[in-house]
């Protein structure tokens, strides 16, 4: 049986299988069939309905079950809704374990929720140490480009104030008002 | 890999996992099942056997049949709302599940299953049997079920397709 103790494990698996099955745009094909349409449909559903005050019920739901430590934190305002991954549980388990399938497990967050907010009539702002540090800001399309800065949403929780964040954005992957996994910054 | 000193090869920071996995591991099977075929779906299973659980199955090779019962007794633990029975034989280990957690789960979250949601257990588990030097049979489905892994001198009669059944709505 394949269980959900490991389920980090296997699901980075499945996106090494995919490619090699159909290329990169059966990866994508599948975060966005698959996860955002069928799997998260529950989140879907509440993120289109409700919006921001949606997210907050999903996010504030699945991270809690997912990382009872609470290694994130969420900040929301009329205007954004954002997470700060001081300790992302899912990228964690795999760094813990060793498990390494696929070249950028980190996509499959913006593979299947970039399409999800899109639908809803939201962009993200995103950037990903790949070492389990991350942070998320979601805005109603059509907002002003640009990242706020460091502090501006989260306050002291913003993730990029970690001394351990890097200071070269080569470092980094990045996106800004996006909704497509590979709409990665230069 | 990072191998634990238990049974299981990943460890984690929580007790078990979240149930709502379970969602995932279902869109995956309907996923690959629709767009690329029962074939394809078969091969994915017995890849992931072979190779994702390759740590298990050479724990399996090494440790024999009470390292196999040790796995699915720690396997089940992890997994919230399972209630398993693992019983051990000379010959055999039977993992008797009184109540599957991911069918469970996905019930009570009323979504649709695919049928052939048992028969991944089939498949993964003979993928994963042949490279420890084990057979696997399975019986049952839908939500309660046996599996059993043996030793090839158990000589277990061949696998019926007929006693994996189908998930019914």
């Amino acid at each position: 049986m394949i269980g959900c103790y490991d389920f980090c494990g296997h699901y980075e698996w499945t996106f090494g299988w995919l490619e090699r099955a159909g290329g990169h745009a059966q990866v994508r094909d599948y975060w966005n069939e698959a996860i955002n349409h069928d799997s998260q449909r529950h989140a879907r559903d509440l993120i289109r309905g409700e919006g921001i005050p949606g997210m907050l019920k999903y996010w504030g739901h699945t991270l809690l079950e997912e990382s009872p430590d609470l290694g994130f934190h969420i900040s929301h305002r009329a205007d954004v809704f954002r997470i700060d991954f001081h300790d992302c549980p899912s990228r964690g388990f795999l760094l813990r374990n060793g498990i390494h399938h696929y070249r950028d497990y980190c996509d499959h967050c913006m593979g299947w929720t970039g399409p999800m907010l899109c639908e809803a009539g939201y962009v993200i702002d995103h950037e990903h140490n790949h070492r389990g540090q991350c942070w998320w800001e979601m805005r109603p399309a059509g907002a002003p480009g640009g990242h706020a800065a460091p502090g501006s949403v989260a306050g002291d929780k913003d993730v990029r104030l970690r001394p351990d964040w890097p200071r070269d954005p080569a470092q980094l992957d990045r996106y800004e008002k996006a909704n497509d996994p590979d709409e990665k910054l230069p | 890999m990072n191998p634990s000193a238990g049974p299981l090869p990943y460890t984690d920071t929580k007790p078990q996992g979240s149930a709502d996995f379970y969602y995932a591991i279902n869109a995956t099977f309907r996923y690959i099942l629709t767009k690329l075929g029962r074939e394809a779906w078969a091969a994915y299973l017995q890849e992931m056997g072979r190779g994702y659980f390759a740590p298990v199955n050479t724990a399996w090779r090494t440790g024999g049949l009470p390292a196999v019962a040790r796995y699915w007794r720690a396997f089940f633990a992890a997994e919230p709302g399972a209630v398993v029975a693992v019983t051990e034989q000379p010959d055999r280990v039977e993992i008797h599940v009184h109540e599957c957690p991911a069918l469970k789960h996905l019930r009570a979250g009323g979504r649709e299953i695919v049928r052939e949601y048992c028969r991944h257990c089939h498949i993964l588990g003979t993928a994963r049997a042949a490279a420890a030097g084990l057979e696997m049979r399975l019986r049952g489905g839908n939500g309660s079920c046996c599996h059993t892994y043996a030793l090839p001198s158990a000589a277990l009669p061949p696998q019926e397709p007929a006693a994996i059944a189908e998930v019914t709505p």
